[in-house]
């Protein structure tokens, strides 16, 4: 891939769906026009660098995209904390937290209900409240500063290491999570800047649903617990998670250790697989607050409901965690053989690394 | 009065007044003024059907250089308003989107050209 797809790519994945590929198709000619012309004036062809001076000079691919979106939505409270260039991946990933964080609620009052357990509206409201609140309050956050970071610095940007994944596309979830981008020749700093601040926000989320279970049980807390087994888990998935900010902080100085990175997300979901193994193994993950024998009866049902529901989505997390392991692997196996520049930790990377 | 003249005279009244905050007011008035021209330079030259590059090189050889995160969303506005027409076709074996005014563009640069002789005159006569 050269640099002028790279670029292009970059833009693409903020631009509106409908109007991406028409968009791309003219940016693209564009920028090959202007490159042909300066060849002509050169009278050769242009070098690696002349070419990344062209693309510099047409800016920001986040910004350049943002001027062809119609929709110049923003956060303000006063003053602007989220504009229009983030208001779109606000919104998705706003999405993505609540639909997921109301998916857990719904499918423990549904327990709750199916089992017999009196489900009243206003625990369903303050629940939902609560969670939309904490949500709104970190997404929103982690949006303003990133919001910030591009206000002051619209120019950090790197076409060398964008790959078609241009760092600052903002899908700082997905990132955590999938751990993509091996592709490319440096990490972004902006990238590992937003994983620094997610890794802190998610170890203050997990202690303190280690101490407040209502975090993440809702009203159900009254009557249900966290099984001992997250308890147990707490410090490895901690530890994981500083780690990997240990990592973003090692990226943030040394941007270009691609490979690092590359082989770190090989471990973090290795080391993720054998949690969700230990997991799997202990069989329950909540069980009745109550210790009576009593409170056990009242809620057995509710509590077999829900520990089915972690079963399946502890088994989807583990195939899934496989695969990517796989991919991931098959990745680093096919770039030391594609390329014969250095291989090891802390080598330059080379281009498609 | 042209374009020229209107930015060089706003271009002095700047510098009789030192300081940064003047620059940047300056320089956001200077922009508030080009954009309404800008729209008028491009269906001017889209009297002649060109594609976005060799129409963005005809701007700025005449003294209106526009960059393409301005252009391009532009040519796509007046498209949507039924301005300009474009058709995507192959040239020197690449795919371009040529564009050129409709009958309804060309209308309206006759109105916006009236507008604009109008305001020059105006101006003129009040400096």
């Amino acid at each position: 891939m050269d640099l002028v797809d790279s670029y292009v790519k970059a833009v693409a994945k903020a631009l509106p769906e409908g109007q991406r590929d028409d968009i791309i198709g003219e940016l693209s000619e564009d920028i090959r026009s202007e490159m042909e012309d300066k060849q002509q004036e050169l009278g050769r062809p242009l070098t690696e660098e002349e070419q990344e001076g062209l693309l510099r000079q047409r800016g920001n691919p986040l910004l350049l995209a943002a001027r062809y979106r119609q929709d110049q939505k923003s956060v303000a409270f006063g003053r602007q904390i989220i504009g229009p260039v983030l208001f779109p991946f606000y919104v998705k990933v706003l999405s993505f937290n609540l639909g997921l964080t109301f998916l857990v609620v719904a499918i423990i009052f549904t327990a709750l209900a199916v089992s017999g357990q009196k489900v009243g509206f206003n625990d369903i409201l303050s629940t939902c409240l609560l969670q939309l609140f904490i949500q709104l309050s970190v997404v929103t956050l982690i949006f303003a500063l990133v919001e910030r970071h591009l206000t002051k610095h619209p120019d950090r940007w790197h076409v060398k290491g964008m790959g078609g994944k241009f760092r600052l596309d903002l899908n700082i979830e997905r990132d955590i999570q999938l751990g993509i981008g091996s592709n490319f020749r440096e990490v972004s700093r902006f990238e590992s800047l937003s994983i620094i601040v997610a890794c802190a926000v998610a170890i203050g989320w997990m202690t303190a649903v280690q101490n407040f279970p209502i975090l993440i049980l809702g009203p159900a807390a009254a009557f249900l617990k966290l099984a001992p087994i997250w308890y147990q888990i707490y410090f490895p998935i901690a530890a994981l998670t500083a780690l990997e900010i240990v990592r973003a902080i090692i990226n943030l100085v040394r941007p270009d250790w691609v490979r690092f990175r590359s082989y770190y997300g090989v471990f973090v979901q290795a080391a993720g697989l054998v949690i969700v193994y230990f997991l799997i193994k202990a069989g329950h993950w909540v069980e009745a607050a109550n210790s009576g024998a009593s409170g056990a009866v009242n809620f057995a049902s509710t509590v077999e409901i829900i520990n089915q529901v972690f079963l399946y989505a502890l088994v989807g997390t583990a195939v899934f965690s496989g695969v990517m392991i796989l991919i991931r692997v098959m990745r680093l196996v096919r770039q030391s053989h594609g390329h014969n520049g250095p291989a090891g930790v802390g080598a330059r990377a080379k281009e498609g690394n | 009065m042209t374009s020229y003249t209107v930015s060089h005279t706003v271009c002095s009244v700047h510098y009789m007044t030192p300081g940064t905050d003047n620059h940047e007011l300056f320089e956001n008035l200077r922009l508030e003024l080009r954009r309404g021209s800008l729209v008028l330079a491009v269906l001017a030259a889209l009297r002649k059907e060109h594609y976005g590059y060799t129409l963005r090189k005809t701007l700025s050889e005449r003294g209106m250089a526009i960059d393409e995160g301005t252009l391009y969303p532009l040519l796509r506005r007046l498209e949507s308003h039924g301005l300009l027409v474009s058709e995507w076709r192959e040239e020197d074996k690449r795919n371009k989107r040529f564009y050129k005014l409709s009958a309804d563009g060309k209308e309206m640069l006759k109105q916006l050209l009236t507008e604009w002789q109008g305001i020059n005159s105006s101006l003129n006569g009040m400096l």
